[in-house]
This record gives C-alpha cells, structure tokens and sequence, in this order.
C-alpha cells in the first residue's frame, strides 16, 4: 500500500481527506504544519506529499523547497488559491501539480496514480542499457540518470519523465499540449505545468538558463531536446 | 443637428468679436474722419467765400462796373465756381448759365433777405459746397466749391477701413482656432489616458505637473482612477475571499461525502437516498462555486495565444469522453486561431454539457472559419426562451422539465461571456431537421 504525507491545516479538510484517501488505497500522514510534515517525511518517507499553500509558521511553499533539498518524492499542491501567481510560485518552489480545492476525491486519486506511474517508470532501476546523448548532457532512462559534463544531475520524477519525454523524440517539437497528456496524463490541463517543469529543468541541465542550448522553446509550437 | 465642435465654437466667436470689435473701430474713425474733413474743407470755403466776396464788394463799390471783368480778376482754382446774381440777373466767369441752377431756391431766398450761408448739394454726381454772401446792390455772391476730391479721398478710406475690419475678423478666427488647438492639448493626454483605463490599464495616471491650469481635472482624474482601482482590487480580493472560503468547506464536504458514498450499500434504504442527495448536491455547488468565480472574473482581457482549433476540439470532445468523429470541420477553416486556450475550451465544454443534459446528446461539432457549432438531437429551444437562454441563472424549459437539472444555471452565460472577451459572441439558431444549434463567433484576427 503506498503512503501519501498530507500536510493540512484545516482540520476538517485534513480529517475528511485524510478518510477519504484510506478508502481510495492510501496510507494517510496527515499533518497540521509544515514543520511536522518535514519531520513525518523523514521519519516515515511517503510516496507522495500533497501540501497546502496556506499554512500556519511555515508556509507551503518553503515547505515544498525544503522537502524538494533532499526529496525527490512527487508533490502536489491542494490550494483554495487559484490565481495564477500562486500555482506558478507552488510549481516553482518544485511542487510536481496543482489542484485547485475543492477536489473531487477520484479526481485526485487519479492525479495520485498518474503520478506514482512517472516515479515508477523512472524507479525501475534495471541496468542502465540505453543511453541518450545530447552533446555534454546524457540521459539513462532505464536507470533514472541524468548527467550533465559526466556529472549526475538531480532531478525530480517528473522532470525526470518529461526529459525523457523530449529525449525519446530528439530534435523534434512537442507541443505543451503533448507533454501535458504524456508526462502529466491532463486531457485538458494548465500549460503552466510545462512552462515551470521546463524552466526548473533549465536551471539543471543548461549551462545558462537564460540561453538554453539543450532544453529550447520553439515559439507558438513547443519543446524540443537538441544537442 | 450635431453641435458644432468646441474649436469651431470657440473659432467663430473669435471672429465675430474681432469683426464686432474692427467695424466698430473703422465706422468710429471713418465719422471722425469724415466729418473732421468736410468741416475742415467747409470753413475754407467759407473763408474763401468771404474774401472773393470782399474783393466783389470792392469793384462794385465803383461806377458802372464790369461784374464779368470783376469775376474774371478772382484767383480760384480748377475745382471752384463763382456765380454772381445781381438784379435777377446771374453772372459766372464762363458762359453758360447752368451752373446757377445748381444752387438751390431756399439758400437763394435766404441770401435774398440779406444773409450769407452754406449749403451742400450733389452736381454733376459729386459733392459740392455752395457759398453764398450777399453783396453791394442787392446782389449775392455765390461760390460753389468741389468735394468730390474728398469724397473720393473717404471712399479709398472706407474701402482700406473695411479690408482692415475683414483681416481683424480673419485673424480673430485664426487666433481662436490656434488657442483652442494649444488649449485642448492636454485635454488629448486625459483622452488618451481615459482609454487606457477602459482597456484596463489601472495604473495609467496622469502628470499632474505637467499642465497647471488643468490641475483639477487632472487631480479628479487621478483621483477618479485611484477610486476606480481601489475598488476592483476590492473586488477582486473579495472574489478572493470568497472563493477561498467557500472552497475550503466544500473540500471537506466532498470528502466526507465520498466516505460516505462509498458505504451506501452498508447504509439503510433512506440513508442511502439521502447521501446520494447530499453527493449530488455537493457535486453541483463545487460546479456553481467554479462558475460563479469563473464568471467574476469573466471581464478579465482574453489571453490570446496560437492555438491549433481541430486539436482543441479534439481535447475537449476526449475529456468528454465523446467520440472524435463528431467534428465536422468546414473548408477554408484556418487550423490555427488565434484564442484564449482555456477559455474557448471551457465555453466549447459547456455547450457540449449542455447537449448531453438537456439535447439529448450532440450530433456535430462544426468548425468553420471564426465560429465553433454544436448541434445536438434534442427538441430544439422554443422561440420564447431564446432570449434569455444566454443569460444568468437562466434555464431552458429542457432544464426545467428535469426538475431544476443538474446544472449551475450559468454554463451558457459563461460561454456568452467568453465569447465577449474574444469581440465575438453566443447564438442559438435550429439545426435543419430538428435540434438546436448553439454557435460561438470569434472574430478571426
């Protein structure tokens, strides 16, 4: 059975959710702060972190960075906030998604799956067979391997799985509308997922973020993967 | 009749004050002129008069005078006449008596009885001054004295007088319409600045420095849109608020309404009933929250960006899960349009809803050049709901039959709206052979 941490202030959100998600599969650690979270996480690593953004003492965000030091666990954001500066800063500070409250439960079950899928595709650790070589930067599928220069770089599951994404098909444009249905599984979905997942992604695997050389924007098209 | 702009006002009055003004000037000095001058060229005469008269006087005074020789000996110049009447008789230096006929009877009676006067007349077209001053005998000396010199010397004044009067009015109106021009510039800024605001810029402020004399308007205006910002981050914030606090409730309503959802066979009969009331009811207030804040927000600027229409319509009819085939895509439609991603989407989605709750489920989705259609298999909308089926909280009988349906009541207002936000627009028409027709219009850029 696998564990989701939630980290809730709302202590009837947190009660109902937390019951909810048992009935859907889950082992519940619900948390009423921030600080708690992060201990619970290190005592009891769960699979996945679903956070708040308005949380008493530390807020969800610092949260999301802190866990995000040395956590590469999925993490989605449940916010009654739905303006855009707040799911841009969440995605920023390294949530993986955001749902907007209220949610329905098979909703976000079906986000939970979606994202325990990419961090099994990425987890199955066999020996490393393929790699996908992009000038300076490699990629081991198979292995959940990113090296940049010949060192391994850290990246979430979801960064991860949309690298792999892009490298699989090299030199060719994805739009974000296809990253968002192969990476995430959104029909329809916030293109702002992309945008942040690819800007974090640049931050790791280029030299210059702000002159992407590997990871660039086709404008009005997409994403692609080059050399 | 439209009103005559600001500038032509302010122009014409310009002008007819400085035509007002100049003619009052020119007629004044013309007067002045005028009668300074005759009465100037008057006195001469007279004066004139008197000594030729003296001079007349003189030679009369001797035994048996020649009064032709007598006239003959008098200096005059080109434009003066002497006449002499003497015991009914008239004499004149040249032949010809005519020249008698120009002085007029009473000023003849007058000198008659004795006494010297003036008289002006009008001869040969001109005008003239006749002097008469009675003399020894019985007789009376008459002397008829030119104007015409004047009189023409007045009208090249009065024609320069009036040419000056027509400048000053001209230029009256020149000076009106280049003040006004200087005057109404700053009026541009704040025109300027006024449409910035409804095309919601809110941080457009004007320079209250930069133009003194408009200092009021310009701190009314500022202050108008500091209000007017005030007031829609007042807005917004509530909207805020309120979407916050009503979400946060609802979460907990629509987890424990899943527990409990799910342990409906474990429950009793009315238990059971009234969970799924409860799980349906929560279902549709989480959809009327979304829609009541999409709604708040729906006077936001579209955010258009290039978007392919066929995958579009792909991705919304899928999230339905309702077959792709339905699209039916008309020729000469562009592939990408120039939209609001989310928003066309989300009105396409609704329409979609719509026919599946209420049009027995839609028959085609038309794509064709800047309008999107949905056609469904339902009755079709009766003329007399058309009206108002675009607007808030408004259902169809179709909803109504179902008892008040399962939807918000603000899908369709919320597909006008966006449609709005695009320059375009909502519509209901009847799909031939039966059906509605809900089309969405947006305007090709």
């Amino acid at each position: 059975m696998s564990a989701v941490l939630l980290i809730e202030d709302d202590d009837r959100i947190r009660l109902s959710l937390a019951m909810a998600l048992e009935d859907e599969g889950y082992q519940t650690h619900a948390v009423a702060t921030a600080e708690e979270g992060l201990e619970m996480q290190r005592r009891q690593p769960a699979d996945t972190v679903l956070v708040d953004l308005m949380l008493p003492g530390m807020d969800g965000f610092e949260c999301i960075r802190q866990l995000r030091r040395t956590d590469d666990v999925p993490i989605v954001v449940v916010s009654a906030r739905d303006d855009t500066h707040d799911i841009v800063a969440g995605l920023e500070a390294g949530a993986d998604d955001y749902v907007v409250k209220p949610v329905a439960v098979k909703e976000l079950a079906a986000r939970l799956r979606a994202l325990r899928r990419r961090g099994r595709a990425a987890a199955s650790a066999t020996p490393a067979v393929t790699v996908l070589t992009f000038g300076d930067l490699e990629i081991r599928p198979e292995a959940g391997e990113v090296r940049l220069h010949g060192e391994a770089v850290a990246v979430t599951r979801t960064e991860f799985r949309l690298l792999c994404e892009l490298a699989e098909h090299p030199g060719q444009v994805l739009s974000r509308q296809q990253l968002l249905s192969r990476v995430w599984e959104y029909e329809i979905g916030d293109e702002r997922l992309v945008d942040v997942h690819v800007g974090r992604l640049r931050h790791k695997i280029e030299d210059s973020a702000g002159k992407p050389k590997h990871l660039v924007t086709v404008r009005g098209l997409g994403y692609k993967l080059q050399p | 009749m439209r009103r005559a702009g600001l500038r032509t006002r302010v122009s014409a009055a310009f002008a007819v004050g400085a035509l007002a003004l100049s003619a009052g000037v020119t007629f004044v000095s013309y007067e002045l002129i005028s009668n300074t001058l005759f009465r100037e060229r008057e006195r001469a005469a007279v004066r004139a008069t008197y000594f030729d008269a003296a001079a007349i006087n003189g030679g009369l005074g001797g035994s048996s005078p020649d009064v032709g020789e007598l006239l003959q000996s008098l200096d005059i110049g080109a434009d003066r006449y002497v006449l002499l009447q003497r015991q009914g008789q008239w004499y004149s230096r040249s032949a010809g008596p005519a020249a008698s006929n120009a002085v007029p009877q009473p000023l003849q009676e007058m000198a008659a009885s004795g006494e010297a006067g003036a008289q002006r007349i009008r001869r040969d077209g001109e005008a003239a001054l006749v002097v008469a001053v009675p003399v020894q005998g019985a007789g009376v000396f008459y002397e008829i004295v030119s104007l015409g010199e004047l009189e023409r010397t007045l009208q090249l004044l009065a024609l320069v007088l009036t040419a000056v009067a027509i400048m000053v009015s001209a230029g009256g109106a020149a000076v009106g319409w280049y003040v006004t021009r200087h005057a109404l510039r700053p009026l541009a800024a704040v025109a300027e600045a006024a449409s910035g605001i409804a095309e919601g810029d809110f941080d457009t402020r004007l320079d209250p420095d930069a133009e003194p004399d408009l200092a009021r308007l310009t701190s009314s205006f500022n202050h108008m849109a500091d209000e007017l910002s005030r007031r829609l981050q007042r807005d917004r914030r509530f909207a805020a608020d309120v979407s916050h606090e009503l979400r946060s409730p609802l979460q907990t309503l629509a987890a424990a309404v899943s527990v409990l959802n799910r342990r409906r066979d474990s429950l009793d009969e009315r238990s059971a009933a009234a969970v799924g009331l409860i799980a349906d009811e929560v279902a549709r207030f989480q959809a009327l929250v979304d829609d009541l804040l999409e709604l708040a927000r729906s006077d936001q600027p579209a955010h258009l960006e290039q978007a392919d229409i066929g995958l579009l319509v792909g991705r919304v009819l899928s999230s339905r899960n309702l077959p792709a085939d339905l699209m039916r895509t008309e020729p000469g439609t562009p592939v990408d349009w120039h939209v609001d991603r989310r928003r066309v989407e989300q009105a396409l989605g609704n329409l979609l809803d719509n026919a599946v709750r209420y049009g027995g489920g839609p028959v085609a989705v038309r794509v064709g050049p800047g309008f999107l259609e949905v056609d469904d298999a339902g009755p079709g909308v009766p003329d007399e709901a058309r009206a108002t089926i675009f607007d808030r909280f408004v259902r169809g009988p179709a909803a109504n039959a179902r008892g008040g349906g399962d939807g918000t009541g603000l899908g369709l207002s919320i597909v006008a709206e966006h449609a709005a936000a695009h320059g375009g627009k909502a519509s209901l028409t009847d799909r031939p052979g039966g059906g509605a027709r809900f089309r969405i219009d947006l305007p090709m850029r």
